[in-house]
């Protein structure tokens, strides 16, 4: 299905699985984080374990990274580390140690080609040194399909910049169901914009009671060429942390790529790039 | 004999429209002095201050400023003649004068964007330097637009005997930014065609 009016994911709730960032950090103290492991031939250990405890420190920094198609497991990082550390990381070094684990009852195995691949991604910025992100985005991308996946579901070098990695709307409200356990409702669509009639309102009143993703047209605020005709589709996820109204002018802060973005566009633009509200229960 | 006529500009302009040409193939050289004082003059600014510059319409007139911190990343699309620049440049603690030079530069220049990108070698950060230039082109109907980008390194770099930038010196792996393979000006500066400018 890709096309969804107004949709509630909550195949999935579990009521317990909130956790602390000091329960995450006792659990990674007490860990050998020496170990190398030959499940992941090019993950290196300091850099892993570095990476998991800059991921609890500063959870806001996770990076997607460069002209990845990651945006959607950055974004559902955000939600992971906001409701349940502990878990992050116990199932982080159990993947590492065994090459499969558990989260939230979601039995993850990748494929020999991602295993070889976690580590070896370059260029994409500070991702580079990131290995447990790089196998953390890679693990997610290679388990959770939609049917932008349909024709590229086997991870190839490069994949992580192709439609192998792309995530539809559909596919993110049951990604964030499914690993955070959490009621979703989404409006919107990948197609059609969602059926609102004054997006700012419909926005403010709902970011202080839960966590607000949007599925956006980057292309119109992120504009790469000079092409007056663009075509008119979503093509990031982001999490939307503050928006106030001054004039006819919006305010919108959100989470993206390893912090927070901070933007001035007009209510018609932000009608224009809008294809999806995903409310999430905090 | 309309219809024969119609259908061979139809299957003209569909051949034509697979690719554009631009003009000049020695941008760099006919422009190397203004191009390289624009790299030294971002050079000197950015470390201070995080920024990058993007001229989003054909004029050269609207300029899309990010201001980066670690933290948060200011983005707002002015009229280079608008107030509300200078204003967010000295709000911000930015070098204002040393900004509107190079937004100066980069409109005579026909530069659209410059920015730093940070890449890793053995696991150590290292910056190069990226600038989108708009070339003269003949653009057929449908055919994508083109840019040259120049990277500009700190370091030498090593290219293969087809001058295609290298990801080390043990190494045959062609190095790809932003997906794209760059070819050797000199041992420091490398250059792509796009039809991205970002």
């Amino acid at each position: 299905m890709f096309l969804i009016h107004e949709k509630s994911t909550a195949g999935n709730l579990l009521s317990e699985i909130n956790s602390t960032k000091k329960e995450a950090l006792d659990f990674i103290d007490k860990i050998d984080q020496t170990k190398e492991n030959s499940l992941w031939p090019n993950v290196k250990s300091k850099l892993f374990y570095d990476n998991l405890k800059l991921n609890l420190e500063k959870p806001l920094s996770f990076y997607p990274g460069r002209s990845t198609n990651f945006c959607s497991y950055g974004a559902l990082s955000y939600l992971v580390m906001e409701k349940d550390p502990l878990g992050y990381v116990k199932f982080m070094n159990e993947l590492y140690e065994k090459g499969e684990a558990i989260f939230n009852n979601n039995h993850f195995k990748p494929s020999d080609a991602v295993m070889n691949a976690a580590g070896t991604l370059k260029f994409k910025g500070v991702l580079d040194i990131r290995h447990a992100e790089q196998m953390w985005f890679l693990v997610l991308a290679d388990k959770f399909k939609g049917y932008l996946n349909f024709f590229d579901k086997k991870f190839n070098e490069g994949d992580e910049n192709s439609f192998w990695a792309a995530t539809n709307l559909g596919k993110f409200d049951r990604m964030v169901n499914k690993m955070c356990g959490v009621h979703v409702k989404a409006v919107g669509s990948d197609l059609i914009k969602p059926w609102v009639k004054d997006d700012y309102s419909y926005l403010s009143k709902r970011i202080d009671s839960n966590t607000v993703s949007l599925y956006i047209n980057n292309r119109i605020i992120h504009k790469k060429n000079h092409d007056k005709i663009k075509f008119s589709i979503p093509t990031h996820f982001i999490i939307l942390r503050q928006i106030r109204k001054d004039g006819d002018m919006i305010t919108l802060r959100y989470w993206d790529y390893g912090g927070e973005t901070e933007m001035q566009i007009t209510s018609r633009t932000l009608k224009k790039i809008i294809f999806g509200i995903i409310t999430i229960d905090k | 004999m309309i219809r024969l006529s119609f259908i061979s500009i139809s299957c003209l302009l569909l051949v034509a429209s697979c690719s554009t040409k631009i003009i000049s193939t020695n941008i760099y050289q006919e422009q190397k002095e203004n191009l390289d004082n624009i790299e030294r003059h971002y050079e000197k600014l950015n470390p201070a201050n995080h920024f990058s510059l993007a001229f989003t319409d054909t004029k050269f007139n609207i300029v899309s400023l990010e201001m980066i911190t670690d933290t948060l990343t200011r983005i707002y699309e002015f009229n280079v003649t608008e107030k509300r620049l200078v204003d967010s440049l000295i709000k911000f603690n930015y070098d204002t004068a040393g900004i509107y030079y190079l937004i100066r530069k980069m409109q005579q220049s026909k530069v659209t964007w410059i920015n730093s990108f940070d890449y890793y070698v053995n696991d150590l950060p290292q910056q190069l330097i990226i600038l989108s230039i708009k070339p003269v082109t003949i653009r057929y109907i449908f055919s994508p637009p083109k840019y040259v980008a120049l990277a500009y390194f700190r370091t030498n770099q090593f290219f293969d005997e087809k001058g295609r930038l290298l990801d080390g010196r043990r190494t045959k792996e062609v190095r790809k930014i932003k997906g794209q393979v760059f070819y050797k000006i000199t041992d420091r500066i490398c250059y792509t065609i796009t039809e991205k400018y970002r």
